[in-house]
Order: structure tokens, then C-alpha cells, then sequence
């Protein structure tokens, strides 16, 4: 007999009724953030970047593909790592390919950031087999202006990041050895998703979230937060390549 | 100029960080949600389902594949329809690269749907998916968690105005709106504990709007879904859009 508690279909639909209001209460909270967040402010981008993309070099506006709202998600692989990205930022990456094509259809273009060089990211993205745009912000100013990555003295500042770096816990030693860079290099990059509009030749920045939001976090969190037995607190994440069996 | 309200950084940032206070209660709700799914009781299934999947028959337990959850996706496509809802094949698309994931969390991902194996495997193939997907025609697998409708219970529906969506839905299934209903979406989930194997949870109608990950995607986006008086939806199979 397992340890979890065992019932007819009867108690386990009067259970699941009960679930089924707080699951509804949850969904309409989640409607009303959604328009709240369309009803942030747009900030108009004044300044003008230039990105390495697998097609040459590219604008904020170029990025936009002719369509008119652009969704990044900023992969954790800075110049530093010599091993690839964090293998938690892929696995997240592993579930874009999906949506790509029909957000293309609804005038989104999806894409991601990261601060490595081109030609890195360009293999990446192919021992990957990902097929969405890959763009290196490296070199640009665009990462620090959006808050995408940390210059060595903002994290030498920030208590956390000193904390990580001096006293990390095992799963964290494990993660530098995967991306191949010392900790106070990996974690100069940050795992955030972030919005842009066009409208009339301007590009708009509209939204930003960064982890600890669920968002920032593979899609197959969701069901897991379905499945019958809690996933472990472990953090620690590998590429679908290197899984240990 | 854009017809949008436009600010500055510090306008942004203070209203950011007032949502941000907002959607952090949301993510502690959700937390407690996942608890208390956990906390549902397990129901011990009885019933031998039997499947016909790409390696032959198989039980409910078989399709575990030596892991202890089990979780179904209930894909609606119908014995005599002539291809797969497009909606359930745009949550496939976005269900398939989960596949290895969950698997290193002791976690097998599939399909199920009524029509016959050889049908589902020809429509996977063209798809370009991995994730298996096995055909429940031979049993009351879906009938007895609620995701297959007589036509009895859809009586009330049909005689009243169909919507646009499940018109074209239909249209593009090769089937009629009462043959369309008659499948249900949803999601099964399942453990396998000392060779007995119980319902944990099922979800459908709303509670499937995760699966949809591109609609996650589009709710960061700057316009949202800017679904307003668009219909029939706009989904449709990732080898059939216009240009």
C-alpha cells in the first residue's frame, strides 16, 4: 500500500469539486494581472544597439522581424562559460520551439539573448537542435541597460551573489562545472524574460520578469505541479543531452 | 507616438514593482494549489484498460514504462475523423520536448486519443513528434474519466448555436460539430505504487489553458492574446497556417 492516502471516486470527486473553485479563484486572479500588466506604461528605447545574429548584424527594431511585439528570454550564457549555457536556461529553451510557430502567427516574434559571442551560441543552438532566432548581446550595452547581466562591480555588490560565490552549496559547485566558468563570472548573467512593442518606427520596452517568477522556469514545471508526488527541493538541472542514465 | 499609454523608466518601475508584488501572491497561491492537488485522495484503478500502442498492447501499468508517474494527455481525435484537433496538435507541439525531461523526473508524458493506432502513428509521423501516443479504442478508458460525450449528453448543445470555433475545428478534423464534441480534452494523472496503480488527478476545459504554452507566452507579451471578438480561433495545425 503506498503511504498517500487512498479513497473511493466518490471522496476523490467531492475532494477535486473543492479544487476545482480555489483552481477557477486562481485562473481569474491570474486575468486580472495579465491586464494589469498590458496597462504598464510603454518606455520608448532611445538608444540604438547593434546585435551579432546568425544573419549579420541586426537592430532592436531589425529583431522585430516585421512583426510588432518581440518576447526574449535571456539565456544564462555569458562570455565566460566554456561548457555552454546553464543547462536550467536549456531546458527551458528545449520548450520554445513549440510555441514558435504560432506566436509568429499572432505577430510575436520569440527569440533569445545571451551575452556569449555569436559563434557560440550558434553551435549551441544547433547540438540543441533549437530552431528559434539565437542573439548575442555580447559587446553591446543592451544587457546592462535591461538589467540582463550584472558588470563584475554590481555583483561584487550584491550581498547574495557574494554569499553564492563564497559559500556555495553542492548543486551550485555542480552548475559551474557544467557552464564551464568560475561563480563569480556565471552568475553575472541573469535568467529574465523581457517584452518589446513597435509601433510607427519606435520600439517600446514593455515588460521584464526575472527569476524567482515560475515563468522564468521550464514549461514542464507545470506538469509536474500535477503529478501525485513532490518533486525533490534539488535544484540542480541537466541538458537533455547529458543526463547522467 | 503610439495610441498606448508611453513613461519613462521610473513611471515603469514604480508600476512594475506593484505588479510584481501582485503576480509574487499569485505564485504563492499556485504553490498552495499544487499542494493541495497533492493532498487529493488516490483512487485505485480497477478496470484492466487495455491499449494499442506502436509496441503492441499494453495495460494502463505498462504505459508507465517503469516509472512511477504517469501522466495522459487525452488528445481529441476520433475513430472516423480524417486528422487530430488542431488545438490538441498545438499542445502536442508544445508537450513533445517535455518528453525527456520528465523522464528524468520518473515522469512518462503521452498521448491517448479513440482512433485507431495506425491512424494516430501516420498523424505523429506527419507532425515530426517523438512523445508516444496510444489509442484507448478498445475500452472505456475515456468514456469512465469523462472525456467521451454520447450523444444523449450533447443533445442540449448541438440544438443550441454552435460557436464558429467548433465549426471550423470540425471542418478541419473531417467530422461534423457532434462528431467533434463527442471527444473531451483533458489531462489524466496517474501513480504506480506496489504494482497498483491509482488516479490522482484529472483536469480539462480551463484547466488545460497551461498545456497551451504559447497563450503563457502571449500573456508577457505587450498586446496579450488579442483574442476580442476573433473568431473562429486562429490555431491551427503548425503545417497549415497561410504562408
Amino acid at each position: 500500500m503506498p503511504e498517500h492516502k487512498i479513497g473511493t471516486r466518490e471522496e476523490w470527486q467531492a475532494a477535486r469539486d473543492e479544487l476545482a473553485k480555489l483552481e477557477a479563484e486562481q485562473a481569474d486572479r491570474n486575468k486580472t494581472i495579465k491586464e494589469k500588466r498590458r496597462a504598464l506604461p510603454w518606455v520608448p528605447v532611445e538608444k540604438e544597439y547593434q546585435f551579432d545574429t546568425e544573419d549579420g548584424k541586426k537592430t532592436l527594431a531589425e529583431l522585430f522581424d516585421g512583426r510588432s511585439q518581440l518576447l526574449a528570454y535571456n539565456i544564462m550564457f555569458g562570455p565566460d562559460y566554456t561548457n555552454g549555457a546553464c543547462p536550467g536556461c536549456t531546458s527551458l529553451g528545449d520548450g520554445l520551439d513549440g510555441s514558435l510557430v504560432h506566436l509568429n502567427h499572432r505577430d510575436v516574434t520569440l527569440l533569445c539573448f545571451s551575452r556569449a559571442p555569436i559563434e557560440r551560441l550558434t553551435a549551441y543552438k544547433e547540438r540543441m537542435g533549437w530552431e528559434f532566432p539565437y542573439v548575442s548581446t555580447y559587446n553591446t550595452e543592451f544587457p546592462f541597460d535591461f538589467e540582463l547581466a550584472l558588470t563584475e562591480e554590481q555583483a561584487r555588490q550584491i550581498p547574495e551573489i557574494k554569499e553564492m560565490v563564497e559559500n556555495p552549496p553542492a548543486w551550485l559547485i555542480e552548475w559551474s562545472r557544467q557552464i564551464g566558468a568560475e561563480l563569480k563570472d556565471g552568475l553575472r548573467e541573469g535568467p529574465t524574460w523581457i517584452a518589446f512593442a513597435r509601433e510607427n518606427g519606435t520600439v517600446y520596452h514593455t515588460y521584464t520578469v526575472r527569476a524567482p517568477d515560475p515563468f522564468v522556469a521550464p514549461y514542464f514545471n507545470f506538469l509536474l505541479d500535477r503529478t501525485p508526488k513532490p518533486q525533490p527541493d534539488e535544484p540542480r538541472t541537466f541538458r537533455k543531452d547529458e543526463y547522467p542514465d | 507616438m503610439t495610441k498606448h499609454r508611453s513613461g519613462t523608466q521610473e513611471e515603469w518601475q514604480a508600476e512594475r514593482n506593484e505588479l510584481l508584488a501582485q503576480e509574487k501572491e499569485l505564485t504563492r497561491r499556485s504553490d498552495e494549489l499544487a499542494r493541495k492537488r497533492r493532498e487529493l485522495p488516490w483512487v485505485p484503478v480497477e478496470q484492466d484498460y487495455l491499449f494499442e500502442t506502436d509496441g503492441g498492447t499494453k495495460t494502463l501499468a505498462d504505459l508507465f514504462d517503469g516509472h512511477s508517474q504517469l501522466l495522459v494527455y487525452h488528445f481529441m481525435f476520433g475513430p472516423d475523423w480524417s486528422a487530430g484537433c488542431p488545438v490538441c496538435s498545438s499542445i502536442a507541439d508544445t508537450l513533445n520536448p517535455q518528453v525527456a525531461h520528465l523522464k528524468a523526473k520518473d515522469t512518462t508524458l503521452l498521448l491517448a486519443s479513440r482512433a485507431p493506432i495506425g491512424q494516430l502513428l501516420a498523424f505523429k509521423e506527419r507532425m515530426g513528434w517523438g512523445i508516444d501516443w496510444v489509442s484507448s479504442a478498445g475500452s472505456d478508458f475515456n468514456r469512465d474519466i469523462g472525456f467521451l460525450n454520447t450523444e444523449e449528453e450533447l443533445k442540449p448543445f448541438l440544438e443550441g448555436d454552435i460557436p464558429v470555433t467548433v465549426e471550423q475545428n470540425a471542418r478541419m478534423c473531417g467530422t461534423d460539430a457532434g462528431g467533434y464534441v463527442t471527444e473531451g480534452p483533458g489531462l489524466s494523472v496517474y501513480a504506480r505504487s506496489d504494482g497498483v496503480v491509482y488516479r490522482t488527478y484529472v483536469t480539462s476545459a480551463r484547466g488545460l489553458e497551461p498545456a497551451m504554452a504559447y497563450y503563457g507566452l502571449l500573456d508577457r507579451t505587450p498586446r496579450g492574446r488579442d483574442e476580442q471578438g476573433s473568431e473562429p480561433m486562429w490555431i491551427r495545425r503548425h503545417d497549415e497556417y497561410d504562408s
